[in-house]
């Protein structure tokens, strides 16, 4: 549905070239949800703007539903705009229009009559659940609800295909679930493809079918989002898996962690769990075999795909003997495990 | 205070929202569409054209740089050209408006400056045409600066025409020079400053309710 060939750009800045994007080639197929994930200044906004040309890349191919976007002319450039839905970081909506107008806009844009604006626009706010704000401007308006404005905004010419440029960053965690479930729910519903641009491994790992991950200009990585989080190849694609877990030592933990064993401390195990991991009940195992206790301080486990992954902290407890090899057991399961001290 | 005088502050006063109004329409008729275009044209807007932005941009800044009084005398052959005559009312409207144009381009092109860059971006997005973004999205969204650029023109046509009538304009500039600091008459003199500052004051009440009635962000 939506393919990029080879595509560069590069920036004059002064006296030196910056180049934006090197090289990038994606295909988002029909239906599908892509995202890529990057730190600010990787060149994914650039990436998001070339797709509906609102930055010419330098060189490469763009096609969207089968049509080489960079050989179109403005006016017909305009019109195949109306298939490509986007929504921004910060709203965009019209401050001088209501609700009910900015939803309007993109519909007068068009020239369809009045009488079809109306039932067209209430409909799209019905579906953003937003049908009883119809006639207050922006400014009164919630974050999450200027995002749903500017979702029914751009669905109301029925794109096939929805860009979304960092869609919830300016958006708090709870209205950012409801806002990807919104997304999710239009991508299911109306089967439109959405490409999306993130810097949070949350809008992945919820939304995604397909991850691809930017980093100066290049993507370094790409697949299916369970791939991905089951093995992924590059340090930066780790990090950014490994940042969406947060994993805490409570404060209790905190003040009686020690260095060193005494002879009659218990060693806090952190145990790492990724795709390469063992989909096997291994704490029980280990437990068994090895005549130790756990006690789970705290675990944060998730599913991406197929991947069950997640961090967890253990104190272990039991046969003191058997520790080393019940922690060696667990690395042979690909459970990455360390000891971070004693309590 | 004479009924004679009330009669020529009365005219004068008329004379000079004539001269203030129908000037700043005029000023706007030219200096609206050559500041939305300063606009336009510049790098990174959506019809950067270099070349032509920097001779508007000359353009604009010479005629901000010639005093209005010299003006008014400069034009006199084009006055002549255009209206007739190069004395009283209508006469000085030529001037006015011309020298009101490129002052109210820079208002304008200011006022489209501070918009936020994305309102553009997602008109382009859904698909608007230049004419579209400058009539649909840049005007109504840059209204209640807009309404502001209007209020601070019409106050300076006002000081503007009252030079004017220095030279024979008309307006209340022309009784208070001529009864006032020629015939050395205190209280006309005085009347002229106090209809001038109310006339003021209600242009700048007007435009403040207007702007803020206009502005929902």
């Amino acid at each position: 549905m939506i393919e990029l060939k080879n595509v560069t750009k590069t920036f004059h800045q002064k006296d030196r070239i910056v180049t934006a994007l090197s090289d990038v080639s994606l295909r988002v197929p029909q239906g599908k949800v892509f995202g890529v994930i990057g730190t600010s200044g990787a060149g994914k906004s650039t990436l998001i703007r070339c797709v509906n040309l609102l930055e010419r890349p330098t060189s490469g191919e763009i096609i969207v539903d089968g049509k080489a976007l960079m050989q179109l002319s403005n006016a017909e450039l305009a019109i195949e705009r109306r298939q490509i839905g986007m929504i921004f970081q910060h709203f965009n909506l019209l401050s001088s229009r209501t609700v009910f107008e900015n939803v309007a806009f993109p519909l007068e844009l068009a020239g369809t009559p009045k009488a079809e604006i109306k039932t067209r626009v209430l409909e799209l706010l019905q579906l953003v659940g937003l049908a009883e704000k119809a006639n207050d401007y922006p400014a009164s308006l919630s974050g999450g609800q200027k995002q749903r404005v500017a979702i029914a905004r751009t669905l109301a010419n029925n794109p096939k295909v929805l860009l979304c440029d960092e869609a919830t960053s300016a958006l708090d965690p709870a209205t950012t679930r409801s806002i990807l479930n919104l997304l999710k729910d239009i991508n299911k519903r109306l089967n439109i493809t959405v490409l999306l641009i993130t810097h949070q491994m949350e809008v992945v790992k919820s939304i995604c079918d397909e991850v691809a991950v930017i980093s100066h200009g290049k993507l370094i990585e790409q697949g299916s989002v369970g791939d991905i989080f089951a093995d992924p190849k590059q340090e930066l694609t780790r990090e950014f898996i490994s940042s969406s877990l947060h994993i805490e030592i409570p404060s209790v933990y905190q003040e009686r962690l020690q260095n060193n064993d005494n002879g009659n401390l218990n060693p806090l195990l952190k145990l790492e769990m990724t795709g390469k991991s063992v989909n096997e009940p291994v704490i029980s195992e280990v437990s068994r075999l090895f005549d130790t206790d756990f006690k789970i301080v705290s675990a944060q486990m998730d599913q991406a795909g197929e991947v069950n992954f997640g961090v967890m902290l253990i104190e272990l407890s039991g046969k003191r003997e058997n520790y080393d090899a019940a922690i060696q057991y667990f690395n042979s399961k690909h459970i990455k495990t360390e000891i971070i001290g004693y309590v | 205070m004479s009924d004679s005088l009330i009669d020529l502050l009365l005219k004068g006063t008329w004379e000079t929202i004539v001269m203030t109004f129908v000037s700043g329409f005029f000023g706007f008729l030219l200096g609206l569409p050559t500041g939305i275009l300063l606009f336009l044209t510049r790098k990174n807007q959506i019809l950067e054209q270099p070349v032509l932005n920097r001779i508007l941009s000359v353009l604009v800044n010479v005629f901000r740089s010639i005093p209005f009084i010299i003006l008014i005398v400069w034009m006199i052959p084009f006055t002549r050209a255009l209206v007739g005559t190069s004395i009283g009312v209508s006469a000085a409207l030529v001037p006015l408006s011309i020298g009101a144009a490129p002052f109210i381009a820079r208002l304008v092109e200011n006022s489209l400056l501070s918009l936020p860059s994305g309102l553009i971006e997602a008109a382009r997005a859904l698909g608007a045409t230049p004419f579209q973004i400058v009539y649909k999205v840049l005007l109504p969204e840059a209204l209640p600066s807009l309404i502001n650029a209007a209020s601070i023109t019409l106050i300076t046509l006002v000081g503007y025409s009252a030079m004017g009538g220095a030279v024979g304009a008309g307006g209340l500039g022309q009784v208070g020079y001529q009864y006032g600091y020629i015939g050395y008459d205190a209280v006309t003199m005085n009347s002229v400053l106090g209809l001038l500052v109310v006339l003021v004051f209600l242009i700048q009440f007007a435009g403040d309710k207007l702007s803020k009635r206009f502005d929902h962000r």
